[in-house]
């Protein structure tokens, strides 16, 4: 018995509409040229004779020439003086932090090439977010500047700190302000160099600025509890979270820690002692978070104050006004079942909500003290300092500057003339300032405002440290010299503060040993070693919650009504550009969005019913225009799941001053952010009106179809309570082996793939595009259906009817609810497959089988028919149309000497013509094995290690030895859970995964 | 042909050190004490001193002129004594040179220090004129191509027509004087331009001889093909001219010494130039020269920055030094040192038959001890690498807790069978190509 329910990934694929159709039949996506190569002067015309001679004797010259027996010139240019600690050629690691999370750094002679986690980093922080695996690119960016800037001419750094110290004396003396405009500061040995910068500049002060806020959270719990701070969600102690509107999986806080505290309750291990957490999800838009919900509610933007206070009233038994849904039943069906729940889960439940205004967030307090969330599931009492940006103070800057008050500015890691709400108030603010710096790595939109950029250093470049929360701290050490003629904004401080101590290293290391080691009775090189210095967590106590929460209610109502009005917008974060800072990153523009599958751009999207209303198709251009005279044109991108009568567009786009790869992708959404009751507010009411144009977006989702085979198996957790193996019951069908057996004496290497645990993040494509060298090749390329990644995720939606499931394929045409979607993310790699049909279809024996279990592909005797990709049923061969890194049309990434250090040198670079494909790190396996053998002792369980699987926070990826009964990936491929996809054509891959399980009580079903 | 110039070589090199030898025993043979004295100063002073450069210690050149004998004698054996007894000369000396104590010699008794003294006395015994120029000749580049060979077998195979022709026009001359003899008149002889154009008229003669031309430039096309990318013999001009024969051979220096990399790591590394410093910082060949440093030791010092006289690094002045690649491996191909020099040396010792006292990397690289300058010596083309991988046996790895555990699997199935690198999975492509 199969699952008769149908997954699709696109709209076209669930339409069947007439192009999809074609392309899947295709051979190749585009046509082949040959009509226009023997239609037009291909053969119609007479070769000349003269051509001929020409080109047989340019033929003949060149081939003797090729022929001839000189030995290349490789220089070879060691070292003059070695250090100790560098052998060429062996990889060394360093700790350091990216974003207060702490990480180990890659180094090849000297050259940072890859993010892993560190494992002393903590239980949580196991895995790495796309963003730090793609950030060794940056280090290498060329659109950064080379040297200081002082009123947009190169400088020195000896002229550029004499201007800037007349300019802050001048400030100074005059009485003005001093302000410097920064993004969460939490590491301690910055907020140390400020210390001394305000000291010697009395008129000094540090604001902080998020771009994307979070001061909503922070200034309801200073009224609800009387503490400023971000608490510390403890996701893993939860067995029922509600979330509304926040993508904690993703963008929200700190996404990759909560993956691994969520998952921790979801994977197979925990499902083999029967237990999973229940994940109830509300929102408008449908995010990454909402994508792995086990029920996932559309509610508009509107609807979630009034779905909030329902809730309240639903937990508490008090009536407070407004606790109605209108017309959306389903929203509250679900709110009444879900406050039943969570008061029988009283201590182990969590509600978050991802909107950053003061009253909803003070209702959410009112109703998780209720449900006993403070102590167990929230930590106030070991904050977390990622963010602590305060929207009013910069809102209150701005104006200060526009009256003239302000006599220098200086913007470290922030870039308000990009993200700050009004850009244009902004920039004629900042024109009266009479002294502007930026810290900045690039003139970029702020920079370029300013009279000198003093250039920091890449965080891979730097010292420093990191305070992520109470009592966590983490390191940053360089891992390089500098690549450019940049020094570290804190060093450029203490120089301006004329410190005692200017040399940066020096001072974090005094620090850390005046302030913070002789407690711990630990060195300065133990901090280095570990990486992560972690001092006992204070105990999490209970808080009560006293307030009134009748005003609040109110304030709520009034916000709800007035984004009532027009079609109610959100802008938000999404996963591969978040808040734009990384724009020139050309591995985060092509990551694809994990929901919507969009790369290189940001797009309006809109639920399909309200495409209908609006009379738009896919990829029509529209007119968004927001109340404050902000519009953008936008394509359109029918989003599944999204609720009726909203729309949401990405923050992070429309760069102007980036780079060569961020520059003009997408359009600005910060305009459309509003300030409201004294913080930032993502949601607001616009117009959206048809231009009638036509923008393809490169959408990834369906490229490489399976045709509608059935690749997904899933059950509920009742099911899979009563019977493990639900949804995954096998059909008796007789196999037939065309192929002889092959013995894998020595090891055979598998792997299993958690469908639970993954929630689709795409930090695994970035590490594997950083460790196995794969290209980029941009916006034309990937609507070519040429995008290299190795790995890729597959998103499938689906619906079940209330009156059962879906079981024909003509039934589905006429159902109507595509706002309840369900959607499972599949990771699809190289399934190395016993009896692959890509190698017996090779004509020159380039991809081939190997006795450890492993489809090998020799790049160097592939001739390029793209057999094999043809025969791929999983179709996760790429092929190389051109040399990406040698090749003016692909200028936004490798095309230059500097960002070709990012190659990892121990795998190939492919060249033009050539198939490719995972390779399972092959280079990791033989390493790991290497590593064995010079130690003289047996390969272990876990020695190896998958990028894929290094950089998974959810632990979805298991990859080691099958042969050895004991290991772990053994262990998970004896799970009842296990089905190979597509097994019944049985080429035996080498890659199970596991069911998806989903926590659902039919009753509350969507 | 390699072969040539390397037996060329080595006879060029052999009458020369013949040649230096002599001349050094012809001057050396009434300085018995100096011969002793330069044998003791090499091991015991010279890693501080030299005869004419400051080094550590003073240039010593001179130094009994400047000092009396009695006072050398208390000196050396224990500088630090006679100074701490006061001897105002011995502070002197200690304070000029700053401050830098001396080794204690003990073991010197006064005849060794005299032998010494002699030594420096009498310099270095000059070597054999022209050496130079022998050594320059020796050195010059050379580069051998297997169009050599085949131009040899060319040379053979017309050698054997023309002895062929000679013999055939001989014999017919003998017949014709027998037949005179028998009194039996033959015809005169046709001229040779007409003989050769009959020659062209017979068709089975021309049939052989398109048949020579094609088997000849056939051959020689698939040869050509064959060895087209193949570099065995390369030998590039480096920009120091490096001996590894005085180095690895007369001077013994372990591989690993400079090569650290090829132990740990894939790269066998070409050493940093702080390397070559440890031993050169007082190894300076002056007495090659005339007292001026080796111009091939001074290229290092340049890279360096490095100041001789001063003994200052200068790190502005430094440059990087540019050495030609000689064993090129395509890039899509994966080699690994440690794998094959640590893991497998047994192995490939028993394989390629190398004595014990040979180092491992001789298997592939040939005599290094011999090479004057290095060139590669195997073709490394990937048949070369596979026919390795099929013989080796590698039985012998079962030591290693690794090998142990995947050897005893493979033998479960391939019972008896010889245990090669192929056999564990060796040949399979992804193992060197990803």
């Amino acid at each position: 018995m199969e699952s008769n329910k149908k997954y699709w990934k696109g709209l076209e694929e669930y339409n069947n509409t007439p192009d999809f159709v074609k392309n899947n039949k295709n051979e190749f996506a585009e046509p082949l040229p040959i009509e226009d190569v023997l239609n037009e002067a291909g053969l119609s015309t007479v070769t000349p004779r003269r051509d001929f001679l020409k080109a047989l004797g340019f033929g003949l010259g060149a081939v003797t020439l090729a022929a001839c027996q000189t030995a290349p010139i490789h220089k070879s240019i060691p070292y003059l003086v070695k250090p100790e600690e560098v052998t060429p050629g062996i990889p060394n690691y360093y700790t350091s932090s990216f974003n207060g999370q702490s990480i180990l750094v890659k180094t090849r002679e000297g050259r940072p090439i890859k993010i892993e986690p560190n494992p002393n980093a903590g239980e949580f922080f196991r895995g790495t977010d796309a963003r730090a695996q793609a950030s060794v690119l940056d280090l290498y960016d060329v659109s950064k500047l080379k040297a200081p800037l002082l009123k947009n001419e190169e400088t020195t750094w000896a002229k550029l700190d004499g201007f800037v110290k007349t300019e802050l004396t001048k400030a100074q003396a005059s009485g003005k302000k001093i302000r410097i405009v920064s993004s969460t500061v939490n590491s301690p040995s910055t907020n140390a160099v400020l210390a001394q910068f305000i000291a010697k500049y009395p008129a000094a002060k540090l604001v902080q600025y998020d771009a994307v806020s979070y001061t909503g959270i922070i200034q309801a719990n200073q009224n609800s509890f009387g503490k400023a701070v971000l608490p510390k969600y403890n996701f893993d102690s939860a067995d029922l979270i509600l979330s509304f509107g926040a993508d904690f999986l993703g963008t929200w806080i700190s996404g990759e820690e909560f993956t691994a505290q969520y998952s921790k309750n979801r994977s197979y291990k925990s499902l083999e002692s029967k237990k999973m957490s229940r994940h109830i999800h509300f929102e408008s838009g449908m995010s990454l978070t909402g994508s792995n919900a086990d029920t996932r509610v559309p509610v508009k933007l509107s609807e979630e104050g009034p779905a909030l206070i329902a809730l309240y009233n639903a937990v508490t038994g008090q009536s407070l006004p407004g606790g109605t849904l209108g017309n959306n039943t389903t929203a509250d069906k679900v709110i009444k079942l879900a406050a039943k729940e969570l008061l029988q889960n009283k201590g182990k439940a969590l509600v978050v909500c991802g909107s950053n205004d003061v009253s909803t967030q003070i209702l959410v307090n009112a109703i998780n003290a209720a449900i006993g969330s403070y102590g167990t599931t929230i930590d106030l009492d070991n904050p977390c300092y990622l963010y602590a940006g305060n929207d009013a103070e910069f809102n209150g800057l701005v104006a200060e500057m526009s009256r003239g008050e302000v006599g220098a500015v200086l913007f470290l890691n922030s870039n308000p003339a990009y993200d700050y709400i009004d850009a244009k108030k902004f920039e004629a603010a900042l024109k009266s300032v009479p002294a502007k710096i930026s810290f900045a790595d690039r003139a970029d939109e702020t920079a370029s405002l300013c009279d000198a950029v003093a250039i920091n250093h890449n965080y891979l470049e730097s010292w420093g440290d990191a305070n992520a929360y109470e009592g966590y701290y983490s390191i940053v050490q360089p891992t390089i010299n500098p690549v450019f003629n940049s020094r570290q904004a804190e060093e450029s401080l203490l120089v301006w503060a004329d410190a005692p101590v200017k040399d940066y290293y020096q001072f974090v290391r005094s620090n850390w040993e005046t302030k913070m080691l002789p407690a711990l009775g630990l060195k300065w090189n133990d901090v280095l070693e570990k990486g992560v210095i972690s001092i006992a967590p204070k105990a999490a106590t209970a808080y009560t919650f006293t307030q009134s929460v009748a005003p609040v209610a109110a304030s709520i109502l009034n916000r709800s009504k007035s984004l009532a009005k027009d079609i109610e917008l959100q802008v938000y974060e999404n996963i591969p550009m978040r808040d734009g800072k990384n724009a020139n990153n050309a591995f985060l523009q092509e990551l694809p969005d994990p929901v919507s599958k969009v790369t290189w751009d940001n797009y309006v999207a809109i639920a399909p019913k309200y495409a209908e209303t609006l009379k738009v198709k896919e990829f029509d251009v529209v007119t968004v225009k927001a109340a404050n005279g902000y519009s953008i044109d936008l394509p359109v991108l029918i989003q599944p799941g999204q609720a009726r009568g909203t729309a949401s567009i990405a923050l992070g786009y429309g760069r102007t001053k980036v780079g060569k790869a961020g520059n003009d992708v997408g359009k600005n959404a910060f305009p459309f952010v509003s300030f409201i009751n004294g913080t930032m507010q993502y949601a607001t009411s616009v117009t959206i009106t048809p231009t009638g144009g036509y923008y393809e977006l490169a959408q990834t989702q369906t490229h490489h179809s399976f045709e509608g085979r059935a690749v997904i198996k899933e059950a509920t957790f009742k099911e899979y309570l009563k019977d493990p193996a639900a949804g995954n019951e096998k059909g008796e069908h007789k196999d037939y082996d065309l192929w002889d057996q092959y013995e894998k004496p020595g090891n055979n290497w598998v792997m299993a793939i958690d469908l639970n645990a993954c929630t689709g993040c795409g930090s695994c494509v970035v590490a594997c595009n950083v460790e196995n060298n794969i290209p980029v090749v941009g916006r034309d390329e990937v609507r070519r259906r040429r995008e290299m990644h190795w790995i890729r995720i597959d998103r499938y939606y689906s619906y079940e009817t209330p009156e059962g499931d879906v079981t024909k394929e003509k039934e589905i045409a006429n159902l109507e609810d595509l706002d309840h979607v369900s959607v499972v993310h599949q990771p699809m790699l190289c399934q190395h497959c016993d009896h692959a049909p890509c190698e017996t279809v090779c004509p020159v024996l380039a991809t081939v089988h190997s006795s450890d279990g492993l489809n090998h592909m020799a790049y160097n005797r592939c001739v390029g028919t793209r057999y094999c990709a043809n025969n791929c049923p999983y179709k996760v061969r790429r092929f190389n149309w051109f040399n990406y890194w040698n090749d003016s049309r692909f200028d936004n990434y490798l095309n230059n000497e500097f960002t070709q250090l990012v190659l990892n040198p121990d795998v190939t670079a492919r060249s033009r013509g050539v198939m490719e494909k995972c390779s399972m790190c092959i280079q990791r396996i033989q390493g790991g094995k290497l590593k064995a053998k010079l130690e003289k002792r047996p390969l272990k369980d876990g020695d190896i290690k998958m990028a894929c699987q290094e950089a998974c926070s959810a632990n979805a990826i298991v990859f080691g030895d099958s042969n050895d009964p004991n290991s772990e990936v053994s262990k998970a491929l004896r799970s009842e859970r296990i089905y190979y996809v597509l097994e019944e054509i049985n080429v035996k891959p080498g890659i199970g995964y596991m069911t998806k399980i989903r926590n659902t009580d039919t009753k509350v079903q969507a | 042909m390699r072969d040539i110039s390397m037996i060329l070589k080595s006879v060029w090199k052999s009458l020369f050190l013949f040649s230096a030898i002599s001349v050094i025993a012809v001057s050396t043979v009434n300085a018995q004490d100096a011969k002793e004295g330069r044998t003791l100063f090499k091991a015991k002073c010279s890693s501080c001193h030299a005869l004419d450069a400051k080094l550590v210690g003073p240039a010593l050149t001179g130094v009994t002129d400047r000092h009396s004998e009695e006072f050398l004698l208390k000196w050396i054996p224990n500088s630090q004594a006679l100074i701490a007894s006061g001897n105002p000369e011995a502070v002197k000396l200690f304070n000029e040179n700053g401050k830098v104590a001396m080794t204690a010699f003990p073991e010197l008794d006064e005849a060794k220090v005299k032998d010494i003294l002699a030594y420096i006395q009498e310099g270095e015994p000059k070597p054999a004129a022209g050496a130079e120029g022998a050594a320059g000749s020796a050195s010059a580049k050379d580069e051998g191509t297997s169009g050599l060979s085949l131009a040899g077998i060319i040379a053979i195979v017309i050698v054997a027509i023309v002895i062929l022709v000679i013999l055939g026009r001989a014999s017919k001359l003998l017949e014709r004087l027998i037949l005179q003899k028998q009194g039996i008149e033959m015809e005169e002889d046709v001229p040779l331009k007409v003989g050769v154009r009959k020659m062209f008229k017979n068709k089975k003669f021309v049939m052989f001889f398109i048949l020579c031309l094609i088997i000849a430039l056939g051959s020689f096309g698939w040869m050509g093909m064959w060895n087209t990318g193949v570099h065995t013999g390369y030998q590039p001009v480096q920009p120091i001219k490096f001996s590894h024969e005085l180095h690895a051979g007369i001077n013994q220096i372990d591989c690993q010494y400079c090569h650290n990399g090829a132990f740990k790591s894939k790269n066998a590394t070409i050493p940093s130039l702080n390397v070559c410093m440890n031993c050169h910082k007082a190894v300076q060949a002056r007495d090659k020269y005339d007292g001026e440093i080796s111009p091939e030791i001074k290229k290092i010092y340049n890279a360096l920055g490095y100041d001789p006289e001063t003994q200052k690094y200068d790190e502005s002045k430094s440059k990087p030094m540019e050495w030609v690649r000689v064993h090129n491996l395509p890039d899509f191909a994966y080699f690994n040192h440690s794998q094959h020099v640590v893991v497998a040396e047994d192995a490939i010792r028993k394989a390629k038959g190398l004595q014990p006292t040979e180092p491992v990397c001789f298997a592939c690289h040939g005599p290094v001890n011999t090479m004057e300058e290095i060139y590669q010596y195997s073709p490394l083309t990937m048949k070369w690498c596979i026919n390795c991988h099929k013989e080796t046996d590698i039985s012998g790895q079962k030591n290693n807790a690794f090998y142990a555990k995947v050897i005893e699997a493979h033998e479960k199935i391939k019972k008896g069978e010889k245990i090669t690198p192929a056999l564990l999975g060796g040949l399979e492509c992804g193992k060197c190509h990803y």
